[in-house]
């Protein structure tokens, strides 16, 4: 039953979603770089984006972009405020702990979000138009070009911030050597705070940019955080550069796969990349700089 | 100024000391499980199997029994989590899927092929090991965070399963009437008969784990948590006993899933999702690692304080979030774990309190 006209169709969708597995996945890295945490609630900024800009606009009518940078604002708050009350106090606690204290902020943050916003999945209204365009006979929604602009765009930000500025070299600093970092006077905590600032910020950004697209509701948050971190891990843990492949191969795959398997396998595919990527070749795609092939 | 000689023992320290004794008769004493003197069974284990016995009689409330049938359930499941996660230091998020096989081993075996509950019992134990032994294989070479979420994606995997086989699962609506559990014409039909089932199971699984981490095997489960190339430079083929350990875990938790099946009548998929690996994992962590008793203690806690939180409905979860996250903030060793001495500590602390005030200290 495989479908090979619909091929370049899925390819198109793929690399659409492959940009929102990408940037979830480059909010993993960020935090990771710097305190080797991984946050299970990273999965919960993106739902909270697109809940809340849906609030902002249709509750309170801001006009559009203004609703989408409030909410990034908000969700940026949030972002610090899970830092300051959950991740400070247990900075000295085991894996477990923490996976687990993260895991309870997610439980805490979607189910808080069904409490104020409500349980319905929510589709806010497309940038620009719904017409699809047609590129090379492949129908193209309009808002597919706004998620990869803004992709690209929040990429270069990135880059330019951890590369050019001396906050995101401080960042750096903390991730290679701790210590060198402490004993120049860079506040290790207080790094971890700005990377839980701006993971929520690239999180949210990506719930705005996905919700048009496909319905966001409260507890859509935990699979697409999951989904994000394998992108992570199959491009290569810790790395932006594996984050973006990673979050593209995984889109791709995943979006090809209905056209040979029984599309309700779809959410089991990447946890089976998963399992293969961590048993093949745990460094992932490009290698990882904190997996030491020692230790596998 | 003559300064007034400074008593050893006031009579208010005794007071204090009332209810430490009283403490110190029901908590466990975890250097107990690690000591190769202390005999079998202590008069404190016959107080906590009377106090087990008795108290569905003196407390005859349906709801409370049911309340504890399913926190001895969940305690089945936590101790073999316990084994895994606390001996042998290894993460597992997706002990819910292990639940779940050895529910729909019972669900299909009792209502398809009307097997008796006996047989499905021991077949859901089975299948359950099977499956963990078959993972088991590829993702425990992994730690910490990468085993985290590879035992994540095999419970996902396993839902995804589920809901997708619908001849053989039913799907998202799972499988209704499966029968009580019954042994030799006997039916336990009734929360009671059930209470008295689920922790006499508890029971003889306890024992086996007790007597399983004083055995040899059980040394190497503790030597493989403090470190693994110390424990293969000492001759323990750590693959192999990190795998045992796991498929023993994932044993118990089809034992725990059998009886659930039978205790529920149902299995549908929504129960073996990740919040249940997490509240299993926060029961394991409540109760305080490296101890038997802390997943049995943390199970009632835990199945109790959910009861208790139902009463809100829509802000029950949010609450439960909140109560995870600052339980492991100021217990994250567990309640249990050193009870004695924190409670000393702590009235300690409220006896000179108001001498420290007022600056006397």
């Amino acid at each position: 039953m495989v479908a090979w006209s619909s091929i370049p169709q899925l390819f198109s969708s793929g690399i659409t979603i492959g940009a929102i597995y990408a940037l979830v996945a480059l909010g993993f890295v960020t935090i990771t770089r710097t305190s080797q945490i991984i946050n299970f609630a990273q999965g919960e900024f993106v739902m909270l984006g697109g809940v809340i800009t849906f609030f902002l606009l249709k509750s309170l009518n801001l006009p559009y972009p203004m609703a989408g940078v409030m909410a990034v604002m908000l969700v940026i708050m949030i972002g610090f405020l899970l830092q300051i009350s959950v991740i400070y106090p247990l900075r000295k606690a085991s894996v477990l702990i923490l996976i687990m204290a993260t895991l309870g902020a997610s439980i805490f943050l979607s189910n808080t979000s069904a409490l104020i916003f409500g349980t319905l999945p929510k589709a806010l209204p497309t940038f620009s138009g719904e017409q699809p365009l047609q590129i090379w006979g492949v129908a193209v929604v309009p808002q597919s070009i706004w998620v990869l602009g803004t992709t690209f765009l929040l990429l270069v930000i990135l880059f330019l911030l951890s590369h050019r500025t001396p906050l995101g070299k401080a960042m750096e600093a903390t991730s290679t050597d701790p210590l060198g970092a402490d004993l120049l006077g860079i506040s290790r905590n207080l790094m971890v705070f700005l990377a839980f600032g701006v993971s929520a910020g690239i999180g949210a950004c990506a719930g705005i940019l996905i919700t048009p697209i496909y319905f966001t509701s409260y507890n859509s948050g935990t699979l697409l955080g999951l989904k994000g971190f394998i992108a992570a891990v199959l491009g290569g843990w810790g790395k932006n550069s594996g984050a973006i492949l990673g979050g593209f191969a995984l889109g791709i795959i995943e979006s090809l796969s209905v056209a040979f398997i029984p599309s309700g396998y779809k959410d089991g595919v990447a946890f089976a990349i998963l399992l293969l990527i961590l048993y093949f070749r745990p460094k992932g795609i490009l290698g990882s700089p904190f997996i030491d092939s020692r230790r596998w | 100024m003559v300064k007034e000689p400074k008593k050893e023992f006031r009579k208010r320290d005794f007071f204090y000391l009332i209810p430490l004794w009283g403490l110190s008769l029901i908590v466990p004493d975890a250097d107990d499980l690690y000591s190769y003197r202390s005999r079998e069974f202590k008069r404190r284990e016959i107080y906590y199997l009377g106090g087990v016995l008795v108290l569905p009689l003196i407390w005859p409330d349906p709801h409370f029994h049911h309340l504890m049938v399913l926190a001895g359930i969940y305690a089945i499941l936590a101790l073999g989590l316990s084994l895994f996660l606390g001996y042998a230091g290894q993460i597992s998020l997706g002990h819910a899927a292990f639940f779940g096989i050895g529910a729909y081993t019972t669900a299909i075996l009792t209502t398809r092929y009307s097997f008796p509950s006996f047989v499905a019992f021991w077949a859901s134990a089975l299948t359950a090991a099977t499956a963990a032994f078959l993972i088991g294989k590829p993702i425990l070479k992994l730690k910490g965070y990468f085993l985290a979420l590879a035992t994540l994606g095999f419970g996902e995997i396993f839902l995804v399963i589920v809901r997708e086989t619908q001849t053989l699962t039913g799907g998202v609506i799972g499988i209704f009437g499966i029968p009580w559990f019954s042994l030799a014409g006997f039916s336990f039909d009734t929360y009671l008969k059930q209470y008295y089932l689920t922790w006499g199971v508890l029971l003889g699984l306890f024992i086996f784990s007790k007597n399983l981490v004083r055995s040899k095997l059980g040394r190497a489960f503790l030597a493989v948590a403090a470190s693994e190339d110390a424990a293969k430079s000492v001759g323990i083929d750590v693959a192999q006993v990190k795998t045992g350990v796991f498929v023993l875990s994932a044993a118990f938790a089809g034992f725990a899933g059998s009886l659930f099946a039978c205790t529920m009548s149902t299995a549908n998929p929504e129960a073996f999702g990740l919040g249940f690996s997490t509240l299993i994992v926060m029961m394991v962590i409540l109760g305080g690692m490296g101890n038997l008793y802390g997943p049995i203690l943390g199970s009632i806690l835990l199945t109790c304080l959910i009861d208790i939180l139902g009463r809100y409905q829509e802000w029950s979860l949010p609450i439960y979030g909140v109560i995870l996250i600052l339980l492991l903030i100021f217990f994250p060793d567990g309640i249990g774990t050193r009870l004695g001495i924190r409670l000393l500590y702590l009235i300690g602390y409220w006896a000179k309190k108001k001498k420290r005030d007022e600056g006397k200290f």
